[in-house]
C-alpha cells in the first residue's frame, strides 16, 4: 500500500526539486567557509532527505529523520559551531591545496565507478522476482505496525542494544565534555588573595 | 526512478568522502560523516521500497544507523569540545600528540 498514489510527472517533478535541494545543499556543507552557513545547509538536507523519505513510502523513518536529525543532531551541531569561536576569514570559498584537488580525482573516480555499476546491473531482472513474490501475499497492515512487529519479534536483541549503546553514549558524552574545575578553583583563589595586597 | 536515486545515494557518499578528507576543521568533519551516513540510508531505503515492500528490513536497519549516528555524533562532539577547551584551535592538522 502505498502513501503517495500521485501521478508520474508530478512524482518526478518533487523528485527532481528535493534532488536539487540536496545537491546544492550538500555542496554548501562542504565548501563554504562560514561554518554557520554549512550547519544550516545540512539542517536543508536533513529535511530535503526526509521529504525524500516521505516520496520512497517510509513514513516512519521520515519522521525519525525529522525528530533525530534535525531536532537533535543538528542542533547539536550548531551548538558545537556556536561554543568554538574562530575567527573567520573573508573569502567565500577556502583556497585548494594539492591535497584538495588529489582528493577531488579520487572522489570524482569513486562517483562515476558508482554511477557506471548502477546503470550497468540489470535492475528488470531482479524487480520481476520479488514483485511477483509480493503479489501473491498483499498485507494490508500500516508501515508503522510493520516495523513495530519486526522489531518486538525477529530484531529484538539488536533493539535492546541499541538501547543500551545510547545510554552508554549518553554518559560518555557528558562524562567527556563536562568542565573539570575541583582543582582549578582553589588555585584561582589563592591567586587573587595574592593579587590584591599588589593594589594597595 | 530507482536508477536516479541510487545515483543521488552515491553523489552524497562521495561529497562526503571529499568534505572528510580536506576539511581543516573538526564540527566541518563530523558534519560530513552525517552526510555518508544520510548517503547509506537513502539507498538502503531505496532497496527496501523497490524489492522488499512486504518486509521492510531496509527501513529497520535505517532506524539502527540512524540512532547510532546520533549517539556517535554526540561523542564526537563532545570530544571536540574538550580539545578545543585544551588547545584552544580546532584545526584536525595539529593535533599529532598521538604519532609515533
Amino acid at each position: 500500500m502505498n502513501i503517495i498514489e500521485l501521478s508520474e510527472p508530478l512524482h518526478k517533478t518533487i523528485f527532481f526539486l528535493l534532488e536539487i535541494g540536496v545537491i546544492f545543499g550538500s555542496l554548501g556543507v562542504v565548501l563554504l567557509n562560514n561554518i554557520v552557513y554549512s550547519a544550516f545547509f545540512l539542517g536543508l538536507v536533513f529535511f530535503c532527505i526526509s521529504l525524500l523519505y516521505f516520496a520512497l513510502n517510509a513514513d516512519f523513518i521520515a519522521a525519525a529523520q525529522i525528530l533525530i536529525y534535525v531536532g537533535a543532531v543538528n542542533v547539536l551541531i550548531v551548538f558545537a559551531v556556536m561554543l568554538i569561536n574562530k575567527p573567520h576569514s573573508s573569502k567565500i570559498r577556502p583556497s585548494w591545496t594539492i591535497g584538495d584537488k588529489f582528493t577531488f580525482f579520487i572522489c570524482l573516480s569513486l562517483f562515476s565507478l558508482l554511477v557506471s555499476v548502477i546503470f550497468n546491473t540489470p535492475w528488470f531482472n531482479i524487480t520481476l522476482i520479488t514483485e511477483s513474490k509480493n503479489l501473491l501475499e498483499i498485507d494490508f497492515t500500516k508501515n508503522v505496525q510493520r516495523i513495530g512487529y519486526r522489531l518486538l519479534t525477529q530484531f529484538l536483541l539488536p533493539f535492546e542494544l541499541l538501547s543500551i549503546v545510547l545510554l552508554v553514549a549518553l554518559i560518555g558524552a557528558i562524562v567527556i565534555a563536562r568542565r573539570e574545575n575541583l582543582i582549578r578553583t582553589k588555585e584561582k583563589k589563592k591567586l587573587q588573595i595574592e593579587k590584591n595586597p599588589r593594589i594597595f | 526512478m530507482l536508477e536516479h536515486v541510487l545515483n543521488l545515494g552515491a553523489y552524497l557518499f562521495c561529497i562526503g568522502i571529499f568534505g572528510l578528507i580536506t576539511s581543516r576543521n573538526m564540527v566541518r568533519a563530523l558534519m560530513c560523516l552525517e552526510l555518508i551516513f544520510n548517503a547509506v540510508n537513502i539507498n538502503l531505503i531505496t532497496f527496501s521500497n523497490s524489492f522488499d515492500t512486504q518486509e521492510t528490513k531496509g527501513e529497520i536497519f535505517v532506524m539502527f544507523v540512524i540512532a547510532i549516528a546520533a549517539a556517535e555524533a554526540a561523542i564526537g562532539l563532545a570530544i571536540v569540545l574538550a580539545i578545543y577547551r585544551n588547545k584552544n584551535s580546532t584545526r584536525i592538522d595539529q593535533f599529532n600528540l598521538l604519532k609515533w
